[in-house]
């Protein structure tokens, strides 16, 4: 147990002087707001499962039914997400670091190592769920009106859950890793894992929940909530964990301790089966895990067509950098869930403007049409930010350790900075017009709403790259295994903060003008003089906004990478 | 060729380089020795345009670095010395990507490219993404990659960590033939002997500043040593903090 705890040792000593050391000003900058953010979803949570269950507690017959469904519902998302996220954490920890030679180099057994990393592995895939768990269950406990022994019951319940679902993933990436490479599991994973998110999205969007509200389909969600009354199956650990919540708020003593029993004793079971299968094949996975890489897709090549062609029409090293990061980007199988994802949500984006009732609404359509359409302008915006935290911003920090490349290159950082600018910014336009003009056609929106929002995004892009390379460039960090994690960062919490303000700025100088015009053209009148100055400065101030957006944080990126 | 003028580099905690005065001739190669910490590496660094220096110039073919770093880059080949690459292109791609940047003629890139991967052995690993090559098989491909744009300057911190005595021999022999063709080399190295067999002349950098400099019999007078190895005159010098 010693030597477990001495190899989990520099993992807790690097997170305490990452804390100590540098700026410290910043390090508690970044600590509050943080704690700020998770305060506030905290307190979210609390106050949505809260009511919600409230709500239930005060339905005759189905009351109680439908919160202990939504309990079992909880306890199996968290323990999947549980049982996902570590499984891509243990193979991480166990067969990719970049400290793991070492580990192996020094006089300790493979078991040992084994289980300090799958404790690490379990803590950082478990701590947030546990964290965000509590509001939940305390809403339970404050509803239900517990006993204390509640307040015992289900932490207890929840960290035997966290052990049970990493056991799981442990001892399936130990007989993974015997089949595949550590490396192309993870590639294998990701993969699947995007695929079923998208599914799951799909098949939720699709049975069009909006349906509920309508009185003619009542009938089946009396038939839904019949078979809601079925029990869960006796033989999944999830079962056990739920009942023993599920007896404990109901301060039904004899049954959650068997429950309880039943968690405590399986848990305790599969630790002892990842030990003895640790030491059977982890040292062999590890060693497995070593060979070269070999590509997942061999290169398309067609006689005659190079897609590098099509970028001729760039001054050459623009083109050499766009190749450069075209290539790096699509041959990186961490991108490619996130690719399908963001196919996904546009997919959904635009179905959800088809399905609209806007015919069925008590409000005049025409209204309703503008309305949309100029709300619109700001969910593309933030959905345009969501993106570009995960794609843009990463990208300076993308260029990792070999950024010396571009130091010494006969490149200004300048033109390094304006050249990734411009390699996201077209995309980025593109997608962004998309997304606007098929739901404004979907909507059938006027001619005026079709120009507006069409401009408006045309100049909110290149705000929101900007921001996203500017802040990208001065929160870089070159250093980081997984770049893409630094999206998670200070820099990356601020690029957000920033691209919800602007977009919201835009937003608020142009609604009154908007209402305005589209009211007037209504009316069949004409904007008076003061109306006109008004409307003139508003936008205006809304196209300086975004000017400054696009252009300074990226002069703040080059002088901060020039200092470096 | 390259000359360092009052160089200095202040980390805030530390001063890496203080007030360095240096001057390496066309077709030299000049060999930069000290002990870990020294400084060599800060200042390869900033010689190579990826590092500012806090004051002090650099000139590099006679251009301010400071005032023209794109066109004194352009002069420069530089390899550092731990070998980051970009993983997912492959070796040919990352050549051709050096190409543009140094804007090396397109009809002689691909045969100097092939020349170059043959020449370093690496010409049936070309289409192999770099992620899956050995470490010395990717300081291999800087180094090509250095060679590619025929720099005027070679700039190298540490040139044979991890080459096998076969690359070694073959890069100190492309070495000797560059600077017979006046390319100016300048190398940081722990190895003394490579410093001892290649290098026209030698700086001693410890703590920042320049202890010693000149060729071996120069240096053995500094350290009051006759017949000695570079091991020896190295020691003797740091010991005694002999200053030029």
């Amino acid at each position: 147990m010693n030597t477990i705890l001495s190899l989990i040792r520099p993992r807790v000593l690097s997170s305490v002087n990452s804390l100590r050391q540098g700026n410290k000003k910043n390090n508690w900058a970044r600590i509050s707001m943080f704690g700020t953010i998770g305060l506030v979803f905290w307190i979210g949570i609390f106050v949505i499962a809260y009511r919600v269950l409230s709500y239930f507690h005060n339905v005759q017959d189905f009351g109680d039914i439908l919160a202990m469904k939504f309990l079992s519902m909880i306890i199996i998302i968290f323990f999947t997400m549980i049982l996902f996220s570590n499984i891509v954490n243990c193979l991480t920890h166990l067969y990719l670091s970049q400290d793991l030679s070492l580990l192996h180099s020094l006089p300790v057994s493979s078991k040992d190592i084994f289980f300090s990393r799958w404790i690490i592995s379990t803590f950082d895939s478990s701590w947030m769920i546990l964290a965000f768990s509590i509001p939940i269950f305390l809403s339970y406990g404050l509803i239900y009106k517990t006993g204390i022994l509640y307040y015992v019951i289900f932490p207890m319940e929840m960290i035997f859950m966290c052990m049970i679902a990493s056991s799981f993933s442990g001892m399936l990436v130990l007989f993974g890793a015997q089949i595949l490479p550590a490396g192309r599991i993870r590639t294998v994973l990701i993969i699947l894992g995007a695929v079923m998110v998208i599914g799951l999205i799909f098949v939720l969007r699709l049975t069009r929940p909006e349906q509920l509200v309508n009185p003619d389909s009542f009938a089946s969600v009396v038939i839904y909530l019949n078979s809601m009354q079925t029990p869960d199956s006796p033989v999944l650990p999830t079962t056990w964990i739920s009942d023993a919540i599920r007896n404990a708020i109901h301060n039904n003593t004899e049954n959650y301790m068997l429950s309880m029993g039943l968690t405590v004793t399986f848990s305790l079971m599969l630790i002892f089966l990842n030990n003895f299968f640790a030491q059977k094949l982890y040292f062999n996975g590890f060693s497995k895990s070593q060979t070269t890489p070999q590509r997942l897709f061999s290169p398309l090549k067609y006689k005659g067509f190079d897609w590098e062609n099509l970028l001729n029409f760039l001054p050459r090293e623009t083109k050499a950098f766009a190749v450069k990061e075209i290539r790096t980007f699509f041959r990186d199988s961490s991108q490619w869930p996130q690719l399908f994802l963001m196919a996904a949500l546009i997919v959904i984006y635009i179905y959800n403007f088809s399905v609209l009732p806007l015919n069925k609404s008590p409000i005049k359509t025409v209204y309703l049409q503008n309305l949309f359409s100029f709300l619109n302008i700001g969910l593309a915006a933030l959905v345009l930010s969501a993106i570009s935290a995960r794609f843009v911003f990463p990208s300076v920090s993308m260029e990792g350790e070999a950024f010396w490349i571009v130091q010494a290159a006969p490149v200004r950082v300048k033109d390094f900075l304006w050249i990734k600018f411009f390699l996201y910014y077209i995309p980025m336009t593109i997608l962004a017009e998309i997304l606007i003009i098929s739901s404004n056609m979907l909507l059938g929106v006027s001619h005026f709403m079709m120009i507006l929002s069409s401009m408006t995004i045309f100049f909110l892009v290149p705000a929101i790259v900007g921001m996203g390379i500017g802040l990208g460039a001065v929160y870089a960090d070159f250093k980081s295994e997984n770049p893409t994690n630094v999206v998670t960062s200070f820099g990356g919490l601020l690029f957000m903060i920033l691209s919800f303000g602007l977009t919201g700025m835009i937003i608020v100088l142009e609604a009154g003008p908007v209402y305005q015009i589209v009211m007037v053209n209504l009316r069949g009148h004409h904007l008076s003089m003061l109306q006109i100055i008004w409307v003139t400065l508003s936008f205006v101030i809304a196209l300086f906004l975004c000017i400054f957006a696009s252009i300074y944080p990226i002069h703040r990126g080059i002088k901060f990478l020039n200092l470096k | 060729m390259i000359k360092l003028s009052e160089l200095t580099k202040d980390y805030g905690t530390t001063i890496a380089v203080n007030k360095l005065n240096l001057h390496v001739r066309s077709g030299e190669i000049y060999g930069f020795i000290g002990p870990n910490g020294a400084g060599k590496t800060t200042t390869i660094r900033m010689m190579g345009g990826i590092l500012s220096p806090t004051s002090g110039s650099i000139f590099i073919g006679g251009l301010d670095m400071a005032k023209n770093p794109v066109a004194g880059k352009k002069m420069i080949g530089f390899v550092p010395d731990r070998p980051f690459l970009y993983q997912k292109l492959t070796g040919m791609e990352f050549l051709k990507f050096s190409a543009d940047l140094y804007n090396v003629n397109p009809d002689s890139f691909e045969q100097k490219a092939k020349n170059l991967l043959q020449q370093f052995a690496l010409w049936d690993w070309a289409d192999e993404l770099i992620e899956a090559y050995s470490h010395g098989m990717k300081q291999r491909l800087i180094i090509a990659a250095a060679l590619l744009h025929d720099p005027k300057i070679l700039i190298i911190d540490e040139p044979m960590v991890g080459l096998d005595p076969e690359a070694v021999h073959m890069v100190k022999d492309i070495f000797k033939e560059l600077a017979a063709h006046k390319t100016t080399i300048f190398i940081s190295t722990h190895t003394l002997s490579i410093a001892e067999d290649l290098c026209h002349r030698i700086g001693l950098i410890h703590k920042g500043s320049l202890l010693a400099e000149g060729n071996l019999e120069e240096l053995k007078r500094i350290a009051k040593l006759g017949e000695a190895r570079l091991e020896e005159v190295f020691l003797t010098i740091i010991k005694e903090n002999t200053f030029i």
